[in-house]
C-alpha cells in the first residue's frame, strides 16, 4: 500500500514541466527582444513567466527529493550499504567533537594494530556539509539526530543538483531547455542509484558540486565577470573537498579552453574564465589534506597547467597583434615562434624526463585505466576486480539513463553549447570504460536531452500554432537571407555553417512572423509527434519511478524477499552488530572480511582489523590467510593480533548469494598474493570452486568453511546449501579452537569466540604454551613454524 | 684369494660407473638442447616425436633439466577464441626473456610441439584440448605425470606464465622484454617529422583553415564516440568479446544476441547503439533540417517516416532490454484503481 500511495506525486509531476516549458520557449524571445517591442503585456508576461518558472523549479526540487524516499518508505530511515556507515561515523564524531578534533582524528578502532588517520585521508566535503546542516538545524532548535540528517542529505542535494542543472542549461540554451533538463535530472536513474535517502556517500554532494562548477564556468565564459570566476574557484574547491572525481573537471575545462583556442575562439572572457580558476582553484585544492601537493605533483593536473601556459602565450599574441601593424606583427610572430618553440622544447624535455622517471608516468592506476581501457585488466587485477570498475554493456545504459540514450546524441548546433557537447563526449567515453562513471555521464545526458526535447517540443508546438500559407513562397527568400544575416551577426565570423538558432528569431514583430511561418511543419504530423514525445517522456518517468522503487532503494543492510506467503524481512546484520555492541567488551577486537569493517565499527563500535578503506594490502592478506588456513593456524594468526571474536556472513540457509563463501576465493587470492603458502589451486577441484563432496580437503578444513557450516546439518538434517544448491561436503565436525557464541535468526551472521589456550597438562605437552603473553608467542613460533605470518 | 676383493671392488664400481655414464649422458643432452636452442631466434626448441623420446622420455636421472612444452596445432590457428598464435608469440617472448636473464642456463628449456607432425607425443602426454602448456620437471617419471599449466596462467599472457615457472621451478625468469612497437630509428624519424610539422601546423591554425575548423569533422567525431560508447564497444575491447557466437546445438546458426545483462556480444551492442543514435539523429533532423524544407508533401512524408521508424526503434530497444535483463518495468497506480 505504501508503494502505490507514493507513486502519484511523480506521475503528476510528469506533465508539469511541459506547459511552462512551452510557455517559455515562446516567451523567451520576447524577453530578449523586449527593447524593440516592450509593452505592458510583455512585462506582465515576463513576470508571469518568472513566477511560473520559480514554481516549476520548486516542484522539480520536490520531485527530486521525494522520488528518493522510496527507500525510507519501503524499508526505514537507515544508512545504506558499507561506505555510508563510515561517513556516518565520521559525521557523528564531527558533530560531537568539533572540526578541529575531526581534522586531527586518529582512529584506533580500525586497522588494529595500525590505526588510521581519518582527518588526513578522507574527502571532508560530505561530512562537513552534513555536519553543518545538523548544526544549523540544532541551533534553530530543530532537534534532528545526526542519522536523520545523514539519511536525507543525498535527496536534498539532488534537489540542489537539479536546480544547478537548470542554471547551467539556461546559460547555454535558455530557460525552457533548463526546466526540461532539470526535470529530467531530478529523476535520472543513474543519479538516483547513488543518492537515495540513506545512501550517504560522497557522490551525493559531488554531482551537485560538479554541475554547479560547470555552471559557473559557463556563466563566466558568457559574462566575463571576475566575480563569477572567483565563485567558480570556490565551487571547484567544494568539489575537490567532496570527491576524487574532481580530476574530471580539472581536465575537462582545460580541454574546452584548448578547443576554443584551436578553433580560433580566444577571447578575454575565456581568459577570465580559466586563469583565475587554475590559480585560485589549485591553491584551494592544495588545502584539502587528502589532495595536498598532489594538486601540483601528479599528472592528472598537468594538462591544466599546460593549457594555462598556452592560454598566456595566445593572450600575449593577441595583445601584440593589437599593438603592431600587420607587417610588424608578422616579423614579431616569426621571432616569437622560433624563440617560443625553443623554450617550449626545453621545458617539455624537462617535464618528460621528470614524468618518465616515475614508473606509472605520474598517473594513478585508475586514471591510466581510463586512458588505456585495457590497462587495469592487464596489470592491476585488484582494480579490475571491483564490480564498479567493469565496462558497462548496452543494457546498463538503458537501465541508467533510459530514453536519454536516444536523445542525448542530438547535438545542438550552437556555439554556447560546445562545452556541453565536449562534456557529453568525454563522459560518455569514460562511462564506457567504467560503469561507475555513468554517474558523471548522467548530468550531461540530461542536459543535452533537455535541450533536444525542448527544441523538438518548441518546433512542434509552433507548427501547430502558426500554419504556413503555401502562397508565401515569394517572401521566403528575403526572410531567409535576413535570418541568416542575423545569425551571422550573432555568431563569430569564423562559423560559416548554416544553422538555425531559435533564440535569434525576429528583432521586429514582422520578421518574427515571417520566420515563424518559414520554420514550421505540417500541423497533423506535428500533433502526432508531440503525442509520441509525450509518450516517450512518460515511459521515461515510469522507468525512473520503477528503478527508484525496485532497483535502487534496497539498503542492503536490511534484506527483504517476497514469496507466496508474504514479505520476509531479514534484519540479521543489525541483530548481530547489536549483539556485539551489548555483549562484548568495548575493547574487544573483531576479525571479519574487509567488507564488514565499516559496519562493525559504526554499528557495533568494536575494533576491527581491516575495513573497506583497503589501504593496506598486507593486513587484508593476513585476514584472508587466516580465513583460508586450518583452524589451528588461523587461531594462531588471530590470537597474535589480539582478536577475540570472528564474524562470518553466511547465506546458505536463506539463499543470500553475496556471502563469505562466495567471496572466499578473493580471500585466498589476496592472501596468497602475500603469503605464498596459500595456493589457489589447493581450494579448487579441477579448476572449479565447490564446497560439496568434491571439495578439496584444504577447502573443507579451512576456517571459513568450518565457521560457516558449523552445525549447519542440524537445520535440515542434510546440509543443503541454498546458494550453491547442493549438499555440503563435510557435515559433522567439531571446532577445537573456536566456539560459537552467537548466530542470528536466519543464520546470516555467525559470531565465534577464540577459545582460550588450553591448560598445561603435565607430561602431555612437551612445549609449554604459557598464557597469552610474549612467551606464548615465542613457543608458538616453534610449534607453528612459518605458517603464521606475524611471527 | 686375490680375485675376491677385486670382484667386490668391481661390484662397488659398477653403480659408480653407471652413474658417471648417466651424468655424461645428461651433459650431452643438455649441451645438445643448448645448441638446439641457440638455433632458434627466441630460444624455443621445436620438438618432434623422436626428440620427445630422446629428451623427455629418458629416465629421470639422465635429465637434470625442466622443459616447458607448448602444444601447438597449425590447423587451429584460425580459431579466434583459442588465441593460439597470440599465446605462441607470448611463449616465445617468455623464452627470450628467460634467456636474456639467464644466458646459457641448462635448467629450463622451452619447447613446442606441433599436432600434425607429432600426434604420438600428444597422445603420450594425454593432451586432448588446446591451449595446453606442460612443465616436465626432472622428478616427473612419466610424461603424462608432468604438470599442466592452469588456464588462469594464460590470463595475463607472458607475465602470468613467468609466475607459474617461478613458483614451480624456483628459477627466475626476470622482466618480460617486449619488443617496442616502433624501433628506435623509427621513433627518432617520427619525432623529427613531428618537430618539423609543428611550425606549419601553428601557421595553419592561426590562419584558421585546418580540418579542426570544420564543424562537420567535430560533429561526426563526437557522434562516433557517442555511438561507440553507448553500444558498449569498450566492453568488447576490454573483454575481447566476439561479434557473434555459433549456436551450440546448431553449428550453422549464429547467435547475435546473448541473454543475460552481464555479457554482451559485439554485434548486438552495435545494433542497439545504432538504434540509439538513429533516433536521436532523426529528431535532430526534424527539428533542425526538416523545418527548412519547402515542400509540405516532403515534410509530411518525412515526418511520417521518422515517426514510424522512431516508434519501431524505441519499441525494439525496450523489447530487447527487457528480454536481455529480465526486468519487467511496471507502473505504480493507486490500489483503489485496480
Amino acid at each position: 500500500l505504501k508503494e502505490t500511495s507514493a507513486s502519484p506525486p511523480p506521475l503528476l509531476f510528469l506533465l508539469s514541466p511541459h506547459p511552462p516549458e512551452l510557455c517559455f520557449s515562446a516567451a523567451m524571445p520576447q524577453t530578449q527582444s523586449s527593447t524593440a517591442a516592450s509593452g505592458g503585456g510583455g512585462r506582465l508576461r515576463d513576470a508571469f513567466g518568472g513566477v511560473l518558472c520559480a514554481f516549476t523549479l520548486l516542484l522539480i526540487g520536490l520531485l527530486a527529493f521525494s522520488i528518493r524516499l522510496f527507500s525510507v518508505i519501503k524499508y526505514e530511515s537507515v544508512i545504506h550499504e558499507f561506505d555510508p556507515y563510515f561517513n556516518y561515523r565520521v559525521t557523528q564524531f564531527l558533530s560531537k567533537n568539533g572540526v578541529y578534533e575531526f581534522w586531527n582524528w586518529f582512529d584506533d578502532r580500525t586497522w588494529y594494530p595500525l590505526g588510521r588517520v581519518i582527518g588526513g585521508t578522507v574527502y571532508p566535503g560530505l561530512t562537513l556539509t552534513a555536519g553543518t546542516i545538523w548544526w544549523l538545524l540544532n541551533s534553530l532548535n530543530i532537534p534532528l539526530s545526526v542519522e536523520t540528517v545523514c539519511v536525507f542529505t543525498a535527496p536534498i542535494f539532488s534537489a540542489n543538483a537539479s536546480w544547478a542543472t537548470y542554471l547551467l542549461t539556461k546559460e547555454a540554451r535558455g530557460p525552457g531547455a533548463g526546466l526540461m533538463a532539470a526535470a529530467i535530472l531530478a529523476m535520472v536513474p543513474s543519479y538516483i542509484s547513488r543518492s537515495v535517502a540513506g545512501s550517504y556517500d560522497n557522490e551525493a554532494v559531488a554531482i551537485f558540486a560538479l554541475i554547479f562548477t560547470f555552471y559557473l564556468y559557463v556563466k563566466t565564459l558568457n559574462t566575463g565577470s571576475l566575480f563569477y570566476a572567483a565563485l567558480n574557484s570556490l565551487s571547484y574547491f567544494y568539489m575537490v573537498c567532496s570527491w576524487g572525481g574532481y580530476t574530471f573537471i580539472i581536465n575537462l575545462i582545460p580541454m574546452h579552453v584548448l578547443l576554443c583556442i584551436v578553433t580560433g575562439r580566444y577571447s578575454s572572457r575565456l581568459y577570465i574564465a580559466y586563469a583565475p580558476l587554475i590559480v585560485l582553484g589549485t591553491l584551494l585544492a592544495a588545502l584539502v589534506p587528502v589532495v595536498g601537493f598532489n594538486a601540483v605533483m601528479t599528472s592528472e593536473h598537468f594538462a591544466s597547467f599546460l593549457v594555462f601556459i598556452i592560454l598566456h602565450v595566445v593572450a600575449m599574441v593577441y595583445y601584440i597583434k593589437g599593438l603592431l601593424t600587420p607587417r610588424l606583427f608578422k616579423v614579431a610572430m616569426t621571432f616569437v615562434i622560433t624563440v617560443g618553440l625553443a623554450v617550449c622544447f626545453a621545458v617539455a624535455a624537462v617535464l618528460i624526463a621528470l614524468v618518465a622517471s616515475s614508473p606509472t608516468k605520474g598517473w594513478s592506476g585508475r586514471s591510466l585505466s581510463l586512458l588505456d581501457p585495457t590497462y587495469a585488466s592487464k596489470y592491476i587485477p585488484i582494480i579490475a576486480s571491483v564490480s564498479e570498475h567493469q565496462p558497462p554493456t548496452w543494457p546498463s545504459y538503458f537501465m541508467d539513463i533510459n530514453v536519454l540514450a536516444f536523445l542525448s546524441c542530438f547535438l545542438p548546433l550552437s556555439d554556447a553549447s560546445s562545452f556541453l557537447v565536449l562534456y557529453l563526449v568525454t563522459s560518455v567515453y569514460f562511462s564506457g570504460v567504467m560503469v561507475r562513471l555513468m554517474l558523471v555521464l548522467a548530468p550531461a545526458a540530461c542536459i543535452l536531452s533537455g535541450i533536444a526535447l525542448s527544441g523538438a517540443f518548441s518546433v512542434l508546438t509552433r507548427s501547430m500554432k502558426f500554419q504556413r500559407q503555401t502562397s508565401e513562397n515569394a517572401g521566403d527568400g528575403s526572410s531567409n537571407a535576413l535570418a541568416n544575416s542575423e545569425t551571422a551577426s550573432k555568431e563569430k565570423p569564423s562559423k560559416k555553417n548554416r544553422k538555425r538558432d531559435k533564440d535569434s528569431e525576429g528583432s521586429s514583430p514582422a520578421d518574427h512572423m515571417t520566420e515563424e511561418k518559414l520554420l514550421v511543419l505540417p500541423c497533423g504530423p506535428a500533433a502526432v509527434g508531440i503525442m509520441l514525445l509525450i509518450i516517450l517522456s512518460g515511459f521515461y518517468v515510469i522507468h525512473c519511478v520503477w528503478a527508484a522503487a525496485e532497483a535502487y532503494s534496497a539498503p542492503s543492510i536490511v534484506l527483504t524477499s517476497r514469496s507466496h506467503d508474504g514479505l520476509h524481512v531479514f534484519d540479521d546484520f543489525r541483530e548481530a552488530y547489536g549483539w556485539m555492541r551489548h555483549n562484548t567488551d568495548v575493547d574487544d577486537k573483531v576479525a571479519s572480511w574487509w567488507d564488514y569493517g565499516y559496519q562493525t565499527t559504526a554499528m557495533a563500535n568494536r575494533t576491527v582489523l581491516v575495513d573497506n578503506n583497503t589501504w593496506n594490502n598486507t593486513h587484508i592478506a593476513t585476514v584472508g590467510t587466516a580465513m583460508a588456513s586450518p583452524e589451528k593456524e588461523a587461531w594462531e594468526i588471530f590470537s597474535s593480533l589480539d582478536v577475540k571474536y570472528v564474524l562470518v556472513v553466511f547465506g546458505g540457509l536463506i539463499g543470500y548469494p553475496s556471502d563469505d563463501i562466495n567471496k572466499f576465493l578473493w580471500m585466498v587470492r589476496i592472501g596468497g598474493g602475500v603469503f605464498p603458502h596459500i595456493k589457489e589451486a589447493d581450494y579448487l577441484r579441477d579448476g572449479n570452486y565447490c564446497v560439496d563432496a568434491h571439495g578439496t580437503p584444504t577447502m573443507l578444513n579451512s576456517l571459513m568453511y568450518k565457521l560457516c557450516y558449523y552445525r549447519f546439518v542440524e537445520t535440515d538434517g542434510k546440509g543443503f546449501d541454498r546458494v550453491r544448491r547442493y549438499e555440503i561436503g563435510k557435515k559433522h565436525f567439531k571446532l577445537t579452537h573456536f566456539e560459537e557464541v552467537f548466530t542470528t535468526h536466519h543464520w546470516m551472521v555467525r559470531v565465534y569466540k577464540l577459545k582460550p589456550q588450553k591448560n598445561r597438562v603435565r607430561g602431555k605437552l612437551k612445549l609449554k604454551p604459557a598464557g597469552r603473553s610474549s612467551s606464548k608467542a615465542n613457543s608458538m613460533r616453534k610449534i607453528g613454524g612459518k605458517k603464521n605470518p606475524w611471527q | 684369494m686375490a680375485p675376491r676383493p677385486h670382484r667386490h671392488l668391481l661390484l662397488l664400481l659398477l653403480p659408480l660407473l653407471f652413474l658417471a655414464g648417466a651424468l655424461v649422458g645428461a651433459d650431452d643432452l643438455v649441451s645438445e638442447l643448448q645448441s638446439l636452442r641457440a638455433r632458434s631466434p627466441s630460444g624455443v626448441i621445436h620438438l618432434t616425436d623422436t626428440s620427445v623420446t630422446r629428451f623427455l622420455s629418458a629416465p629421470a636421472a639422465r635429465r637434470p633439466y625442466s622443459v616447458l612444452v607448448f602444444f601447438d596445432a597449425a590447423s587451429l590457428h584460425s580459431k579466434p577464441d583459442l588465441h593460439l598464435p597470440q599465446l605462441r608469440t607470448e611463449f616465445a617472448l617468455l623464452s627470450a626473456s628467460f634467456l636474456a636473464h639467464n644466458p646459457g642456463s641448462g635448467d629450463l628449456f622451452f619447447a613446442d610441439i606441433e599436432f600434425a607432425e607429432s600426434q604420438h607425443s600428444f597422445h603420450q602426454f594425454g593432451v586432448n584440448s588446446l591451449p595446453h602448456v606442460r612443465l616436465i620437471r626432472p622428478e616427473h617419471s612419466t610424461l603424462a605425470g608432468s604438470e599442466q599449466m592452469d588456464q588462469s596462467h594464460f590470463g595475463r599472457l607472458a607475465d602470468s606464465m613467468a609466475e607459474f615457472i617461478e613458483s614451480r621451478t624456483g628459477l627466475e625468469v626476470g622482466p618480460i622484454v617486449r619488443p617496442p612497437l616502433l624501433s628506435r630509428n623509427q621513433i627518432i624519424l617520427l619525432g623529427i617529422l613531428f618537430l618539423i610539422s609543428i611550425p606549419f601546423g601553428i601557421k595553419r591554425i592561426i590562419e584558421g583553415e585546418t580540418l579542426l575548423h570544420d564543424r562537420r569533422v567535430w560533429m561526426s567525431g563526437a557522434l562516433f564516440v557517442y555511438f561507440f560508447s553507448v553500444s558498449g564497444g569498450m566492453y568488447g575491447i576490454i573483454r575481447h568479446t566476439p561479434m557473434f557466437l555459433t549456436d551450440r546445438s546448431d553449428p550453422n546458426k549464429l547467435v547475435f544476441f546473448y541473454q543475460g545483462s552481464g555479457m554482451q556480444l559485439g554485434a548486438e551492442g552495435f545494433a542497439v547503439g545504432f538504434l540509439y543514435t538513429l533516433v536521436g539523429l532523426m529528431i535532430a533532423g526534424v527539428t533542425h533540417l526538416l523545418v527548412r524544407v519547402e515542400s509540405l508533401q516532403t515534410q509530411r512524408l518525412a515526418m511520417l517516416a521518422v515517426m514510424v521508424i522512431g516508434w519501431w526503434a524505441v519499441r525494439k530497444v525496450i523489447y530487447l532490454d527487457n528480454w536481455k535483463t529480465g526486468y519487467s518495468i511496471h507502473t505504480f497506480w493507486p490500489s483503489s484503481w485496480r
